[in-house]
């Protein structure tokens, strides 16, 4: 490191050149091939978080404009700024202006474009050819099939794959050197298993764990897990069971708004849960019939919590209480 | 003339600009569209949940195109010979004098069936008309009004949300002078639920009363008995009849807040299977209304409202009796003091997202591990956390 001094490691360890990224090889590959000829097409990387989306999407600009990539990059969220405005004023202002120094393009990485909505999706392929002579898009998805037909057919699409244990063996192996810890075996597959494979997450985690000793043992991680695990949605399962739903989905809510959980990720622990509840073989399977339902209407429909409690109504009538 | 005082503030704060008028920035481009393309379609719809500005922008358009206003009311609209008598010579009339003319339709889905010469004049005034014809509706979607939909160009107007409210208030206050309360504003905007017009109603009648604590007993009166009644006749029939098709034609709200009392009341009335019908049948009206923002399909509309009143009612299968004291829907007002609670969690996560390039949300979704990421001394001053915010992560280790 250039400095001493601690630093959030998901931004010391991030990959700053091309051979550094790991994982993604065939990717590198042909996106360093591309950024050599010193000439991008739009881009659209989609793939699971935690894979290197945004990682390679600032090697790309650091390659191409060296020093004065602060100037000719704009980096963009759709997912806290989901509105056609983003589209339509930040991107259009940034676009509009001639690129600095010797690349005769400018960079917009809009992460997370999945979340724009349709109308911004629309304005965004407009802007897209508008200024194609003087800009290039990367995008980044979990989903491509959220990203609007035209705008893919616009963009050469990179699909990244969730990291193996292998890779993140090596992304740990990396920062155990730098920063001095010892990680004991245990402890590296409860670390794996939790980050499932999200590169982000399991650097957080083993710094969150290093907060508190470099040697890393599995009881150390164990106390961390289950700090940083969403609350027990079993809580919420229960109530709903003994046929409270008054009180299963005041719950719920609480859960959600105080760890600020999606609908998804509520989802996502009712279908693993379902298979630890006292109840019937037939019913988990039912259940879980449901549960994939709830899954399809959320994406479908507009209000979540109402798809969760619909989902709720379906525990207490297999409590039959 | 006048005394200020006499006139209600919505009326002296109508926005006269484009620019003024807020929150409606794509409803704004799409009429200066259609400005532009006239006269290859004669007439605008407005259309909009009360107070969200579709007079406002009518009389903005008048004023960017200085143009001269020739407004009617759904109460001037009661028959053939009333429209034939106010639109038919203005329409014509070209160059009598210099200004241009609108002709405004104010409130055109209080014309009902009885009116129907009045909407047919109305559909020929669009056809002669020479001049832009502006027409405002709050539900355009009945079926009565298919031909006038085909004429028209139609934009709509959103619900104003609550910051953009609250910032309007402000706004008035400094002009007006009055001292009130940012709590009472705050409250007040989120108690609008997207009408501007209530809001600024509520807020002179405050100002007036100089007493914080009535905030509660201004507004929303109204709504809540139409609600009640209608939720009433939703949970204790288990028959559909004519009434039960159209039982929120009467209900004063926009359909998501309509989703929300239905939502929170459900588990008053229904138990066990009726209780999973139900909520099976208001989840299917949520994926079509899903189906409407993404598809932009309006007619999907039809299905959203079938399934939240008779198919709500349809859960059980006999009538009942009884009384049930309804309860205001909560959850939204959960999630705003949710907001306020983490206010501070907020600020940092934007800070920490930007840095570490991630998006807020997944910043707030990591916020267990960030905090203990951010006990570092470091890496707060990296961050340039503030004091406050500092105080925060030491209060929440």
């Amino acid at each position: 490191m250039d400095f001493k001094g601690s630093d959030v490691w998901t931004e010391r360890y991030r990959p700053k050149k091309f051979d550094e990224l790991i994982g993604q090889d065939e990717i590198v590959k042909r996106v360093k091939s591309l950024a050599d000829s010193m000439n991008i097409p739009h881009l659209l990387f989609a793939g699971p978080a935690g894979t290197g989306k945004s990682t390679l999407a600032l090697i790309i600009v650091k390659e191409l404009f060296g020093e004065s990539w602060r100037d000719n990059f704009l980096e963009l969220n759709a997912s806290d700024e989901r509105g056609i405005e983003v589209v339509r004023q930040k991107v259009k202002d940034f676009a509009r202006t001639k690129a600095m120094g010797d690349v005769p393009f400018k960079v917009i990485f809009l992460d997370e474009a999945d979340a724009l909505t349709r109308e911004a999706q629309q304005a965004l392929r407009r802007t897209m050819e508008n200024f194609t002579s003087t800009c290039r898009f990367i995008l980044s998805c979990n989903y491509s099939s959220k990203i609007l037909d035209p705008i893919q057919s616009r963009c050469v699409v990179f699909r990244f794959r969730l990291l193996e244990k292998k890779d993140v063996k090596k992304v740990m192996d990396r920062i155990s050197l730098g920063e001095g810890l010892t990680i004991n075996p245990e402890a590296f597959d409860m670390l794996y298993e939790f980050s499932e494979g999200d590169c982000r997450r399991v650097i957080n985690l083993m710094q969150a764990t290093a907060s508190i000793s470099p040697n890393i043992t599995l009881d150390l991680v164990n106390t961390i897990v289950s700090q940083a695990k969403p609350s027990d949605i079993k809580i919420v399962l229960d109530y709903a069971l003994a046929g409270d739903f008054l009180n299963a989905r005041e719950k719920l809510l609480d859960i959600m708004l105080k760890e600020s959980i999606s609908g998804q990720d509520v989802i996502k622990a009712i279908q693993k849960e379902i298979w630890n509840l006292p109840i019937d073989n037939d019913l988990k399977v039912r259940l879980t019939e449901k549960t994939g339902e709830a899954e399809f209407r959320l994406v479908e429909g507009s209000d979540e919590f109402i798809q969760l409690e619909s989902l709720l109504a379906s525990f207490i009538l297999a409590g039959g209480k | 003339m006048n005394l200020p005082e006499n006139i209600p503030w919505c009326e002296k704060h109508r926005v006269l600009c484009f620019s003024d008028l807020k929150g409606q920035d794509l409803a704004v481009d799409k009429v200066n569209m259609f400005l532009k393309n006239f006269p290859k379609k004669k007439a605008i719809i407005l259309h909009g949940p009360p107070g969200t500005g579709k007079t406002s922008l009518a009389y903005v358009i008048a004023s960017e195109l200085d143009a001269e206003i020739l407004e009617l009311n759904a109460s001037d609209l009661r028959n053939k010979e009333k429209i034939l008598q106010i639109i038919k010579p203005a329409s014509e009339q070209r160059s009598l004098f210099k200004k241009s003319k609108i002709i405004l339709v104010d409130e055109v889905d209080g014309i009902s069936i009885k009116d129907r010469g009045g909407l047919s004049e109305l559909l020929a005034i669009i056809e002669k008309s020479c001049f832009p014809v502006i027409i405002t509706a709050n539900d355009i979607w009945k079926q009565s009004f298919n031909l006038l939909r085909q004429k028209c160009e139609l934009i709509q107007l959103k619900e104003i949300d609550y910051k953009t409210i609250l910032d309007l208030l402000i706004n008035i206050c400094k002009k007006e002078k009055c001292f009130v309360n940012k709590d009472v504003l705050t409250s007040i905007s989120i108690k609008a639920r997207g009408d501007i017009r209530a809001a600024i109603n509520d807020l002179q009648i405050i100002s007036r009363l100089d007493e914080s604590s009535l905030v509660k007993e201004v507004g929303e009166r109204n709504k809540e008995e139409s609600i009640f009644t209608s939720l009433q006749y939703i949970f204790k029939n288990a028959n559909i009849d004519a009434k039960m098709l159209n039982i929120f034609d009467e209900v004063n709200m926009n359909i998501d807040e309509i989703f929300l009392w239905v939502e929170e009341n459900i588990p008053l009335e229904y138990k066990k299977e009726e209780l999973a019908k139900a909520f099976d049948a208001l989840s299917i009206a949520d994926v079509f209304r899903g189906r409407i923002y993404t598809h932009q399909n309006w007619r999907f509309m039809v299905y959203e409202y079938f399934l939240l009143g008779p198919g709500i009612a349809a859960s059980k299968k006999f009538n009942r009796t009884g009384w049930t004291n309804y309860k205001k829907p909560s959850r939204i007002l959960k999630i705003w003091l949710n907001n306020q609670r983490c206010a501070k969690k907020k600020t940092i996560c934007i800070k920490y997202a930007k840095y570490c390039h991630i998006s807020t949300k997944q910043a707030m979704k990591d916020f267990m591990l960030v905090k203990i990421i951010l006990r570092d001394n470091n890496i707060r001053e990296k961050l340039k956390l503030g004091s406050e915010e500092i105080e925060y992560l030491d209060k929440h280790m």
